[in-house]
């Protein structure tokens, strides 16, 4: 087996990367793939929280560089998917602990056991930056429709682009708000598309939902109803290789299209 | 007129002062205090001389700083003259707040202080005899099934073992929550007891439990934060919380005066006697010696509430296991 290591950045802090790390690898692992995801977050780690493992990690990513135990021996499973298992970062290093060669050479090994290993990258383009994106050779960047974020991606990309190991980079869109995209306030999806001038993978509309998954520590994905966590499962999915059209995020307004709305909906649960 | 105390004001001591320059360096120090503001001032002057024109500049000082004197304090006749045509009252300061009286038999007081020291610090010595056997064995059955799951002996190559199998995951997740539940119901109500008598007889294991009184003690009065981690070669005390993605590791005990919320390793060379103590335990991980446990998933709560009512709990090792007990 040799597995795909996708790296998923974003430059600006804030925008999704952990968030997204946990649904894409929730929802991969559900669809039946083997995953790991690796938090190179050193000292502001946070994906196990996500995922409600904070209680399960005796062992980190520098307890296996520094070769206190084996890399198998740190991999934490998920509670329910026994496909999903996590590396955590530690917490109480920074992140100089760990280098870009040790990395790669983690990346190479989970290869062999893995389909899918993503690679959550801390804030920012320094050397923590550099190590998640050592092992890596896909590359998914997240951003929000705001100026600040918009920008830190393209500079990401830069970056991404000057790195041969990298072959390709996608975008995912987070925390879209439709109705202010309607209204102006917001810049819509082909704005940034046509700004950064790169593939999309996903639009992920803006959900409260996704707060309180987060303090449950449940992504979104699990959750059947939740707009975002469809959106996340179709990401997952086109990760995966399948072509899965971006969901209509307009909702729509008026009586008659509410009825319509309910009337497509049935229509759709009796397929 | 004697006055103790004033309302809604206070006194300022300058009877070290030796002159009018003291004096006023010191009232405008204190006097520039945020809650010396719009008070009323009584000055203890002491021996100190004070001409009616320097009186009048004190006066004006405090004056300039929104402040009035009440009364003057003195035991020179000159001030007393100068306060007198200046119309400033002159009284005896008296502490006539009355002292609470200690009646209290010392034995009494020293014994009780004691009790409650070792109620806090969870001295095993004391908490077995003046616990009644039974409500002990109560606590027991309802603490191990509700507080902690358990896993022994991180470093056992058992359980690397398993870990190293990727493809048995879930069976070895459900192997454990196994594990839990027998040992919650009907291990613990029949080995509790016959642990615990056991226990009370033991001088051994209080000799056991009096070894890391021998160890140095770190001492910390601040809050450690996530990321912070606290080695130590003896004892550790904490006078504020562990916040959850910290990490105390000591070779003797640990005590948190606060909520334990991060990782806890006491007796990390392997002293299985050793304990940890907290007013209120919400750790994610628990270790003495090479005994492990977690916190369960249906309580795994990172933050928890604030309250003025904790008990406060220890845990320790039984039967390679931890235990965790609240101390009433």
């Amino acid at each position: 087996m040799s597995g795909r290591v996708i790296v998923i950045t974003s430059g600006k802090g804030g925008v999704g990367k952990t968030t997204t790390n946990a649904n894409i690898g929730t929802a991969l692992a559900s669809m039946g793939k083997k995953v790991v995801m690796v938090d190179t977050d050193l000292g502001l780690r946070n994906l196990d929280l996500l995922l409600g493992l904070e209680n399960r990690i005796v062992y980190t990513i520098v307890d296996v560089v520094e070769e206190r135990c084996k890399l198998k021996q740190a991999l934490v499973k998920d509670k329910k998917n026994p496909n999903l298992c996590l590396l955590a970062a530690a917490q109480t290093r920074d992140k100089t602990a760990v280098t870009e060669e040790q990395l790669k050479d983690i990346c190479e090994k989970l290869k062999k056991d893995f389909d899918f290993i993503l690679v959550d990258c801390p804030a920012g383009i320094e050397q923590g930056f550099q190590n998640a994106v050592a092992g890596a050779s896909e590359a998914i960047v997240v951003t929000t429709p705001e100026m600040s974020a918009v920008r830190d991606a393209d500079r990401i990309i830069g970056l991404l682009e000057a790195k041969e190991e990298i072959t390709s980079y996608k975008l995912l869109l987070n925390r879209v708000r439709p109705n202010l995209i309607k209204s102006n306030d917001m810049m819509s999806v082909d704005d940034v598309v046509e700004i950064l001038s790169a593939e999309l993978i996903g639009i992920i509309p803006e959900d409260t939902g996704i707060i309180t998954s987060t303090n449950k520590g449940e992504p979104i994905v699990n959750d059947e109803k939740s707009l975002a966590g469809q959106a996340y499962r179709n990401v997952a999915r086109r990760i995966a290789g399948e072509d899965v059209p971006f969901l209509d995020l307009e909702e729509p307004k008026g009586v008659l299209a509410k009825v319509k709305k309910f009337f497509s909906g049935l229509k759709g649960k009796e397929k | 007129m004697d006055k103790g105390y004033i309302e809604n004001g206070f006194i300022v001591d300058v009877s070290n002062a030796h002159k009018t320059s003291e004096i006023i360096y010191e009232l405008s120090r204190i006097l520039d205090l945020p809650d010396a503001q719009s008070k009323k001032v009584c000055l203890k002057l002491g021996s100190v001389d004070l001409s009616v024109p320097e009186l009048t500049s004190i006066k004006a000082l405090v004056e300039s700083m929104n402040s009035e004197i009440e009364f003057v304090s003195t035991s020179s006749n000159v001030t007393i003259k100068s306060a007198g045509e200046m119309d400033i009252e002159v009284s005896v300061l008296e502490n006539k707040v009355p002292l609470p009286e200690f009646n209290a038999n010392q034995d009494k007081v020293n014994k009780e202080l004691e009790k409650a020291l070792d109620k806090i610090f969870g001295d095993e010595n004391s908490e077995i005899k003046t616990f009644p056997a039974e409500s002990t064995l109560t606590e027991l059955k309802k603490e191990v099934p509700q507080e902690y799951e358990f896993e022994e002996n991180i470093e056992n190559d058992d359980i690397n073992t398993e870990i190293e199998d990727l493809n048995s995951e879930s069976d070895e997740l459900k192997g454990e929550t196994e594990i839990t539940e027998e040992t919650s119901d009907v291990k613990t109500e029949e080995k509790a007891e016959e642990i615990f008598e056991k226990e009370i007889d033991d001088e051994e294991l209080i000799k056991h439990l009096r070894e890391t009184e021998k160890l140095p003690t770190l001492y910390i009065q601040r809050t450690l934060r996530s990321g912070q981690s606290i080695t130590s070669d003896g004892n550790i005390v904490i006078i504020g919380d562990a916040n959850p993605g910290s990490e105390i590791i000591a070779r003797g005990d640990i005590t948190v005066w606060g909520i334990l919320g991060g990782i806890a390793h006491a007796g990390s060379e392997g002293n299985s006697y050793a304990r940890i103590r907290a007013l209120k335990m919400n750790a994610i991980q628990l270790r003495i010696a090479d005994v492990f446990a977690r916190r369960p998933d249906s309580i795994n709560i990172p933050y928890i509430q604030k309250t003025d009512t904790f008990v406060p709990e220890v845990a320790s090792v039984r039967k390679k296991q931890i235990i965790i007990q609240k101390l009433h």
